[in-house]
């Protein structure tokens, strides 16, 4: 009798915020008269140019630009739909084959380079997942399959550096000689520091000497002892959880000092000093469950870092941010498969002029680039933002 | 110096993309010059659609007389997990919905009408395939599932007009091998490993093989119900449909348009069809004396009947009365789910040309409808514009240009701008697009 009290009182709190949550979206609707002032983009549906071989992509997990903007993805070989999307690979057709794991363009959108995949001296990750790119163009990479319990570091055309962590480790967020499925890693280079995502089995952030990989402090939510406790699922009525979920998915530091932690599927970005302490956090389009609302962080290149830029793969659209508020100016994207509209916009990262490069997981399976355009008014909610024609 | 070495680089990219940069025009056996028609795609047709809505597989497309482009797709090919957050209850993001079943666009890529799905007075196919509209201006729709044996009409704005073929009660007993619907033209994708690894562990939302319903056995010789209709062709002189019959059953089935009646049927070569459980194709076998999926069936000004035999990667041709004209094997070395998935023709007074779309080379062939040699093709594997994904359908406008959907994970519409006759200067044109154009 109670059991089905309290599940008939939960149903009709659900419904109350989902009514609520349409009535917020019909109160945005209304005001999509109203501009506001952020950094214009327009997608380019022509960027990157085709690729060679027959190769195509599996889910493009992961980006990274370097300091020529030239452009690095990772994605996974292994999501192809198997038969219809490979024939090439298993030899029943002219198309296609898995491009290599890690391919970069060059500004232009070529291809100019390709590697990845097992080697010699270290263990290439079983499910891959982001890329980081430091101060010397090493590239560095995580991953989030079972075992992958390590960071792998390369030269910029893929010669093996280091192997940071130890592979085939249980979760373990207090331990400073493994990592548990690394989602991102990101540099703070005057500091000779690299931040890690840390990530789909352990929840936190951990931070790392550059050079050694030595781990040199971690944290959790609020900038508490992280826990691996397990969390029952998310719930837009409740408080917010004093626990990052899995996965936390980036950790993004700034030259003022600060570091922008996903956690995605709590539908929240927080805040630190780069020393662990708990500035504050933003939660994004709270009634967002399932894979949930922050997925990975890019600023601006302004230098101040004015916008940060949120993509959202469960909500299908970019939020552009002031980064000092976190006040959302508006949103471009939507749901598809056509230039600038996205399936699970999974990994969001800037060039030096300004432009967005997205790339888009599941069935996605794209890299994007959208061209800034300077600032201008702009609605709220942008949609599909297209070239003029 | 570093000019030279960086152009050297990009020729061997383009060589090994296949783009052939620099090779002379392909010349005839009588020396001339090779023409062809030439596409380019629109990389922003049609325009983004309203409410959050997402295109399901798309299993088919038509151009009405006006230019108006229909577009089939299923509502039931998404992963409810990551790809109909909004439609889930409670719903777990604000995008995406299913778009209706049919999507109709004016040509400069408006979407001016929306219909389709379970109705009062019909029982809309468990897994919609193929559209075309005749002219009556009634829209068919066939239906390729394990159950699917009726042909549904509709007026252009999804009124219901009526159904051919009987409602057939499920056989449970029905041979697997023969029965099972098939998945790579429904748009389900693969079992296993695949539809696992591409939606990253979620199969939920996916129909096919295996599914609740019991299949309905094959039957080519039915003369009240269809096997899984794929496809439709209409003959307004003689009043007469040809059903591409098609996913279950092995025939080309002549309806009268008015009735429904079926007149007569055909198989392979033109004999009687074979329901029998064909051997997996192999290049190197003769060519099997029975259909596979037949999954389209096109009907020329000079009265010749174009049938997809998809994994026999065949055309056969026919004249209306059903006796075998000629046939010609498309990319005789694909596998799997076959090259030759659906036909349409060039929209010049000679219909000059056949277009091919070939969902597992991801390409559109373009080949002499007289000679049915390929000439041609253009497209490649991929997720951005003028690739494809299982090209699945292909339709012509009265300006000759093609329209294009995929099926599977491809889950698009796209045009491709027909660009006047150009010289052939390569088998493989690769991804046809401006990369100059103004932007």
């Amino acid at each position: 009798m109670t059991t089905r009290r309290n599940l008939l009182l939960g149903g009709g709190l659900v419904f109350g915020i989902a009514a609520l949550g349409v009535g917020q979206a019909a109160l945005e609707g209304s005001m999509q008269g109203q501009l506001v002032q952020a950094p214009r983009f327009e997608v380019d549906p022509m960027w990157p140019k085709p690729l060679p071989n027959h190769w195509v992509f599996g889910n493009v997990i992961g980006i990274g630009i370097d300091a020529r903007d030239h452009v690095f993805i990772v994605h996974r070989q292994d999501a192809l739909v198997q038969g219809a999307e490979n024939g090439l690979e298993l030899k029943l057709s002219e198309c296609c084959v898995p491009a290599p794991p890690v391919v970069e363009f060059d500004p232009e959108g070529n291809v100019v380079g390709s590697w990845g995949g097992p080697g010699e001296g270290y263990v290439w990750p079983a499910s891959n997942h982001g890329v980081g790119i430091d101060n010397k163009d090493n590239i560095w990479i995580g991953g989030n399959g079972a075992g992958d319990s390590h960071i792998l570091k390369f030269t910029h055309d893929g010669k093996f550096l280091q192997q940071i962590g130890i592979p085939g480790k249980a979760a373990d967020s207090r331990s400073t000689e493994h990592f548990g499925r690394v989602a991102k890693i990101s540099f703070d280079t005057a500091a000779g520091e690299a931040f890690i995502a840390d990530g789909y089995l352990n929840k936190r952030v951990a931070v790392l000497d550059i050079n050694t990989g030595a781990v040199k402090r971690f944290w959790g939510a609020y900038g508490n002892a992280p826990s691996d406790t397990t969390l029952p699922a998310y719930d837009p009525t409740k408080p917010p959880d004093r626990f990052f979920r899995t996965p936390v998915h980036c950790a993004e530091p700034t030259p003022d000092g600060f570091v922008y932690v996903c956690d995605r599927v709590n539908d929240r970005i927080q805040v630190f000093r780069k020393d662990g302490s708990f500035v504050k956090e933003k939660i994004i389009a709270p009634l967002t469950r399932g894979d949930g609302s922050v997925w990975d962080i890019a600023f601006s290149k302004d230098a101040a870092q004015k916008y940060l830029f949120l993509a959202d793969g469960k909500n299908q659209r970019v939020y552009v941010m002031d980064r000092q508020s976190l006040d959302i100016l508006t949103t471009f994207g939507d749901g598809g498969r056509q230039p600038g509209q996205f399936f699970a916009v999974h990994s969001i990262a800037t060039d030096s002029k300004g432009n967005i490069f997205t790339t888009e997981t599941y069935e996605g399976k794209r890299v994007q680039k959208f061209a800034y355009k300077g600032m201008g008014s702009v609605p709220k909610n942008q949609g599909t933002v297209w070239p003029k024609r | 110096m570093d000019q030279g070495r960086n152009w050297a680089v990009v020729a061997t990219v383009m060589l090994s993309a296949g783009v052939g940069l620099g090779s002379a025009a392909l010349v005839g056996a009588q020396g001339q010059v090779v023409q062809a028609p030439k596409f380019q795609v629109d990389p922003l047709w049609p325009k983004p659609l309203p409410n959050h809505w997402i295109l399901g597989s798309a299993t088919g497309v038509a151009v009405d007389s006006r230019d108006h482009v229909y577009v089939v797709n299923l509502p039931t090919s998404f992963n409810a997990r990551t790809e109909i957050g909004a439609a889930q209850n409670p719903p777990t993001g604000e995008c995406c919905f299913p778009a209706p079943n049919i999507l109709e666009f004016d040509p400069a890529g408006n979407l001016v009408g929306s219909w389709g799905g379970p109705g009062q007075g019909f029982t809309w196919p468990s897994s919609n395939n193929g559209i075309a509209i005749d002219h009556r201006s009634n829209v068919w729709i066939g239906g390729v599932s394990g159950t699917d044996t009726q042909i549904l009409r509709f007026s252009k704005a999804g009124k219901f007009v009526g159904a051919f073929g009987k409602m057939a009660p499920p056989t449970p007993s029905a041979p697997a091998a023969a029965a099972a619907p098939d998945t790579a033209y429904q748009g389900v994708s693969g079992a296993g490993r695949g539809a696992a690894a591409g939606g990253r562990g979620a199969a939920a939302g996916r129909g096919g093989r295996g599914g609740a319903a019991p299949a309905v056995a094959a039957n080519s010789s039915s003369m009240d119900a269809f096997g899984g209709a794929a496809a439709f062709a209409f003959d307004a002189r003689t009043n007469e449909a040809f059903v591409a019959d098609g996913s279950r059953n092995r025939r080309i089935a002549v309806v009268n348009m008015t009735t429904g009646a079926i007149k007569r049927v055909w198989g392979a070569y033109g004999a009687k069809p074979d329901d029998a459980p064909l051997a997996a194709y192999s290049p190197d076998a003769p060519p099997a004396k029975q259909f596979s999926t037949v999954t389209c069936a096109e009907l020329s000004i000079d009265g010749l009947v174009y049938v997809c035999d998809r994994q026999n990667n065949r055309i056969q041709v026919f004249r209306k009365n059903g006796t075998f004209v000629k046939e010609a094997i498309i990319a005789p070395q694909t596998r799997g789910a076959g090259s030759v998935w659906d036909i349409a023709f060039s929209r010049d007074a000679q219909q000059r040309f056949l277009y091919v779309a070939d969902g597992m080379n991801m390409k559109v062939h373009i080949v002499d409808r007289q000679t049915l040699e390929p000439i041609t093709s253009f497209g490649d594997g991929g997720r951005t514009p003028g690739q494809f994904f299982a090209v699945a359908a292909i339709a012509t406008d009265s300006k000759g240009n093609i329209y294009t959907t995929e099926s599977l994970e491809g889950k698009r519409v796209q045009k491709f701008l027909y660009k006047g006759m150009a010289p052939v200067t390569t088998k493989n044109q690769g991804v046809p697009r401006d990369d100059g154009a103004a932007r």
